[in-house]
């Protein structure tokens, strides 16, 4: 089966000219097929590729190629007409297949894990999310680079005369640099945790918008924040989380924008982001943003790597499944579609978050799940002592009325430790 | 809306003192909304084979144990429990409705059945009676 996709002039080569493959497994669904290599398209296009044409094939695993023998030869045959920068596999292939088939095909290849940390490395702008790219490399390259060297060295022998070894020194200097870039996050992640305690200290309680790559959180943070944080039709558009802060009725909250899930990551890329996603883990409510107008069973699937990726991690955070794109799905379709994940959508909340619909019934219910505040009445004195407190308040909670007279009565609403030390402060002004 | 779960897991498929030493646990929750509401029963049922179980083994304890808990509600198995066969296939092999765990808290109560069906065997086979 061959998709010639993109009506390009055979004739005008680009330098980003890639072609795509993917191996289906027998008896797999279609619908299922189809919608990975269209998103293989789209994270080639956000790499910054140009997609010339796409090869696919219902085979079973080849030890050799990957895919059968004669694909792999008609694959060499689509090379020599298009000359592309790269062939970009779907399924994660062995380091003898990249050697057999760039030997076969006189060109690059990589597999999607490769293509996804590129797009990460051309994205990180932090030290801290550039840390994380160069781990996520180094741990993909540690399993293969043994056999890598072994692969080289039937052409050539190492060393002086030919009687040194260089694969143990590879795999050791692959090891010791991973433990030093471990040992570097271990440092910012703790200053993330220290900072994180500072923001609940200053009456700030942390949201953070989680989701599938592409679900539209970036749309819903700008609007939400009124800012122009970057959003575009592509995926992995956020690498660093981006945080402001926004006020729902009244109380002060940091929204936390956050990088994108994406179905079948492979666990050392999840776990070498694990820094970027502890804005969310450490979160007090996570909105689980979704794109309404996907498929029911896509919707499904998404949500179900959502909760694999917060399974074990959250602490203490409330769940909101916010089901963006509303305004792309007929209402009756879409009630059906909650209803049918109801078992995986907590908190279901509908909204567009591009046509601003929904959001007031989003921050209703984001302050309800807020962290509880307690109101309370208290007395302070007409000084310039009690004043302080007051201000102090308004700083750390909600002051809803004051009454000045001999004292100033003061109704407010703040956490328990804020209540506690104006009720202390209060006191000890009064005693002295 | 409420639903049920009805969690299962087993211990102790491995063979050891020339038998398959088994107990299955099943556990049903209520839930709504994605969270856990309450537990509504638990059943427990020890199996022994000198053969290894195969996976039609494996339906038959599950849902024996499943209707040893008296509630009807929808099964749940981890992927590898089932030797790794897809949902779909796994599905017609059960009378009753089949899933493999996807949300956090068919995790949760899978996790729940696990340290209910490890404790109970090896309470079973360790019988040890602390005097008070």
């Amino acid at each position: 089966m061959r998709y010639n996709s993109l009506s390009k002039a055979k004739c005008g080569f680009s330098m980003n000219d890639v072609i795509l493959v993917q191996r289906t497994i027998p008896g797999s669904k279609e619908r299922d097929n189809i919608r990975k290599l269209a998103e293989l398209k789209e994270l080639a296009f956000a790499a910054g590729y140009n997609v010339v044409d796409s090869l696919v094939q219902q085979h079973h695993p080849d030890r050799r190629f990957h895919i059968g023998k004669g694909k792999a030869e008609e694959l060499a045959a689509l090379v020599a007409e298009y000359h592309p920068l790269k062939m970009i596999f779907l399924n994660p292939l062995t380091i003898t297949q990249v050697y057999n088939l760039s030997e076969l095909c006189q060109c690059e290849v990589i597999d999607k894990f490769q293509l996804i940390l590129e797009i990460f490395a051309t994205r990180a702008t932090t030290s801290r999310s550039k840390l994380q790219v160069e781990l996520a490399k180094l741990e993909y390259e540690l399993p293969r680079a043994r056999k890598l060297v072994s692969l080289l060295k039937q052409e050539e022998r190492p060393g002086f005369m030919g009687m040194g070894g260089y694969e143990d020194s590879y795999e050791q200097d692959l090891k010791k640099r991973i433990s030093r870039i471990r040992k570097e996050l271990k440092i910012t992640i703790r200053s993330g945790a220290t900072r994180r305690e500072s923001r609940h200290e200053q009456g700030f309680s942390l949201i953070s918008l989680a989701g599938y790559t592409n679900a539209g959180k970036s749309t819903l943070f700008n609007t939400l924040v009124s800012e122009d944080v970057e959003s575009m039709d592509m995926l992995f558009t956020t690498l660093s989380p981006t945080t402001r802060s926004i006020n729902i009725s009244g109380r002060r909250a940091l929204l936390t924008d956050t990088v994108g899930f994406i179905e079948d990551l492979p666990h050392f890329l999840v776990d070498a982001f694990r820094s970027t996603l502890e804005d969310v883990f450490f979160s007090d409510i996570i909105l689980l943003v979704v794109d309404a107008s996907d498929p029911a069973d896509v919707i499904r699937k998404k949500l179900a790597v959502s909760h694999d990726i917060f399974w074990k991690q959250l602490e203490n955070a409330v769940l909101i499944t916010v089901f963006n794109k509303s305004d792309l799905v007929f209402p009756g379709e879409l009630e059906a579609k909650i209803e049918a994940l109801e078992y995986l959508s907590p908190n279901p909340v509908i909204v567009s978050a591009k046509e601003s619909i929904g959001l007031d019934a989003l921050k209703e219910v984001i302050h309800s799940n807020l962290p509880k505040w307690e109101r309370f009445t208290i007395s302070l004195p007409n000084s310039d002592e009690g004043m302080s407190i007051l201000s102090w308040l308004m700083e750390q909670g909600i002051v809803h009325s004051t009454e000045y007279g001999e004292a100033i009565v003061v109704d407010a609403e703040a956490r328990d430790s804020v209540m506690n030390r104006a009720k202390a402060l209060a006191r000890n002004i009064s005693a002295a | 809306m409420l639903d049920t779960i009805i969690a299962v897991d087993i211990s102790g498929r491995h063979y050891e003192d020339n038998r398959y030493f088994m107990v299955s646990a099943a556990v049903a929750l209520s839930y709504s909304e994605g969270n856990i509401r309450g537990i509504e029963g638990i059943h427990i049922i020890p199996f022994s084979s000198v053969k290894p179980p195969e996976v039609t083994d494996v339906v038959h304890m599950v849902e024996e144990t499943v209707e040893g808990t008296g509630i009807n509600g929808t099964v749940v198995a981890e992927r590898g429990d089932m030797f790794n066969q897809p949902e779909d296939l796994v599905k017609q092999m059960f009378r009753v409705d089949f899933k493999y765990p996807e949300s956090m808290a068919e995790k949760l109560g899978i996790e729940f059945a696990h340290h209910v069906s490890l404790s109970s065997r090896n309470l079973l086979l360790k019988q040890e009676v602390h005097e008070i």
